[in-house]
């Protein structure tokens, strides 16, 4: 699946079709109009919106919220699975990498799903096969009985060893995380590796995957280090190849013993303006992690344009897609549960 | 037993008066226990005032976060995470004593498990489910602490009830009646005196 292809792949074809389908996504003005409306209201504009054959074909079977949120997460994995199978060659090796997050996205809900003692029908109203995995293979994963096959099927299918040493300690103590994040850490990797730096575009969609990479590193080491853990453990959960936090300034950050030490050191990311008002005002970095989804947004509007013909403008309108159907399910969901307008647009990455 | 319905010999009149005394000092006792229990109840009052109130704190705040997570990262996202979860909360109930009355004391156990043990990845789970898992841990403490207090001011409430109703039981009830039958008896037993001394005085002069 992700073998190096000598074709160059369609980049005419597939950037007009991510382009033609990114002007139809919804401006900051519609979200406006949505953050005066009722769920049933956003439901309507939504159907008007470009996402009416979801909301018809999941109408029948569920509604409200969930309708809303369901509808927009196929409408996306549609999207990018007809720009996954209309691409060839090296574009189709990156956008499929790319996508990759999202098979690990299924196969966590697969396996979670499945030590919880959920039927096949509740894990399959879950998935969003938005990823190189076909709904036919999702749904050979759902009928396997042990979590032990769906790993290794998974593992098979993606080419993908776990180290024995993981699964001898999932075998111990039941514990699915270290699965997940070594598939997580695994996926970036690979990301980077087929990401060749051979033009500016490649470099520039490296650059933001290493950029991406450093904000989930950044995360990682304060959610830990809110939890007390500092030191070598950290550097565990650090997924390596990020362009900022490398292993000798991962390790920095992760000696700290709390938070705060870990000040004077981050000034230097790029994404600092990001946190800064938040640490200014005595908050935990944490809550800044729509701040930092935004910083990731502004950088891949930069390379949107820069270079017509190259991957970059997919991945744009991949990351804008994405980044839409949040931001109408927040809207959705926000405004039902109670939160106030003005939380809901600061929740919103626009 | 109304109080005149007793034999009026000096064997009950210092059974009476040995009653009578062991009543007292009962009522006394009882009286204290009353009074510590009540000091002990506004003790609790002020912690279970406290702990209400925080239980409310915290309900607002978990439910602020999860809130917060379902909208930017989806129900199903929640859901997921939460099926992940191996965490098994245990809560044991034991008891210890206040002035003489059992209460309850609750205590849990995992109540909160940290990060890396939870079952799910700590480098995809979104930092909004983790602080919403972590405030719903800490109103769970709250609710398992409150659990505690609550019941134990109810129990003292009951307990204060009981006492009340014994003392006034005493003090109203038993020990008049007691002494009232005391007085009887000795009325009797001055009378059957009187009525000694004119029958010997009778006997004399016959």
């Amino acid at each position: 699946m992700f073998g190096f292809s000598n074709k160059k792949g369609n980049y005419a074809y597939t950037t007009t079709r991510a382009k033609a389908k990114k002007s139809l996504l919804l401006k900051e003005e519609d979200y406006n109009k949505m953050l005066q409306m009722s769920t049933a209201e956003i439901a309507r504009f939504i159907s008007d919106s470009g996402y009416s054959k979801e909301m018809i074909d999941l109408g029948s079977k569920i509604e409200g919220m969930d309708l809303v949120e369901r509808a927009t997460y196929r409408h996306m994995a549609d999207s990018f699975k007809t720009l996954l199978n209309g691409s060839q060659g090296e574009l189709h090796t990156l956008l499929a990498a790319y996508l990759e997050k999202w098979d690990n996205w299924n196969i966590k809900v697969i396996l979670r799903g499945k030590s919880y003692g959920l039927s096949a029908d509740d894990i399959r109203d879950d998935l969003v096969p938005a990823g190189n995995l076909s709904s036919e293979e999702l749904e050979r994963l759902i009928g396997m009985e042990s979590l032990d096959e769906i790993i290794a099927a998974y593992c098979k299918d993606e080419s993908i060893t776990i180290p024995a040493e993981i699964m001898t300690q999932y075998k111990a103590d039941g514990n699915l995380g270290q699965i997940e994040d070594y598939l997580d850490k695994f996926r970036y990797t690979r990301l980077i590796k087929i990401v060749s730096a051979d033009t500016v575009a490649s470099r520039m969609f490296l650059d933001y995957i290493r950029r991406d990479i450093d904000v989930r590193n950044f995360e990682t080491i304060m959610k830990l280090k809110s939890e007390g853990i500092y030191g070598d453990k950290v550097l565990e959960y650090i997924i390596p190849g990020g362009k900022q936090i490398d292993a000798k300034f991962a390790k920095q950050l992760a000696d700290y013993e709390k938070i705060t030490d870990t000040y004077p050191d981050i000034t230097q990311l790029d994404f600092y303006e990001s946190v800064k008002d938040i640490i200014d005002n005595g908050g935990n970095p944490l809550e800044a992690s729509i701040e930092t989804r935004k910083f990731q947004r502004e950088q891949a509007k930069k390379f949107s344009s820069e270079y017509p013909l190259s991957v970059l403008p997919v991945i744009d309108y991949m990351i804008s897609m994405e980044i839409e159907t949040r931001n109408i399910r927040t809207i959705a969901r926000g405004l039902e549960s109670g939160l106030d307008k003005e939380t809901v647009k600061q929740l919103l990455v626009i | 037993m109304g109080a005149h319905d007793v034999t009026p010999n000096r064997s009950v009149l210092l059974q009476l008066k040995s009653r009578i005394k062991l009543t007292q000092g009962g009522h006394k006792v009882l009286k204290m226990k009353r009074d510590g229990l009540i000091i002990e109840f506004f003790d609790i009052l002020e912690k279970a005032r406290a702990m209400r109130a925080g239980v409310s704190s915290d309900y607002e705040n978990a439910m602020h976060a999860i809130t917060i997570a379902r909208a930017v990262e989806g129900e199903v996202a929640v859901k997921s995470a939460a099926y992940a979860l191996k965490a098994d909360p245990q809560v044991n109930v034991t008891s210890k004593s206040i002035m003489g009355m059992v209460v309850p004391k609750v205590e849990a156990d995992h109540l909160h498990v940290s990060m890396v043990d939870k079952g799910y990845g700590v480098i995809s789970t979104s930092v909004y489910i983790e602080l919403a898992a972590v405030a719903f841990e800490k109103l769970l403490e709250t609710i398992v602490r409150a659990a505690e207090v609550e019941t134990t001011m109810k129990k003292l409430l009951d307990e204060i009830e009981k006492t009340k109703r014994r003392v006034n039981a005493l003090e109203f009830k038993i020990i008049p009646e007691l002494k009232e039958s005391e007085r009887f008896v000795k009325f009797s037993l001055e009378e059957m005196e009187r009525e000694n001394t004119t029958r010997l005085k009778h006997l004399k002069k016959a």
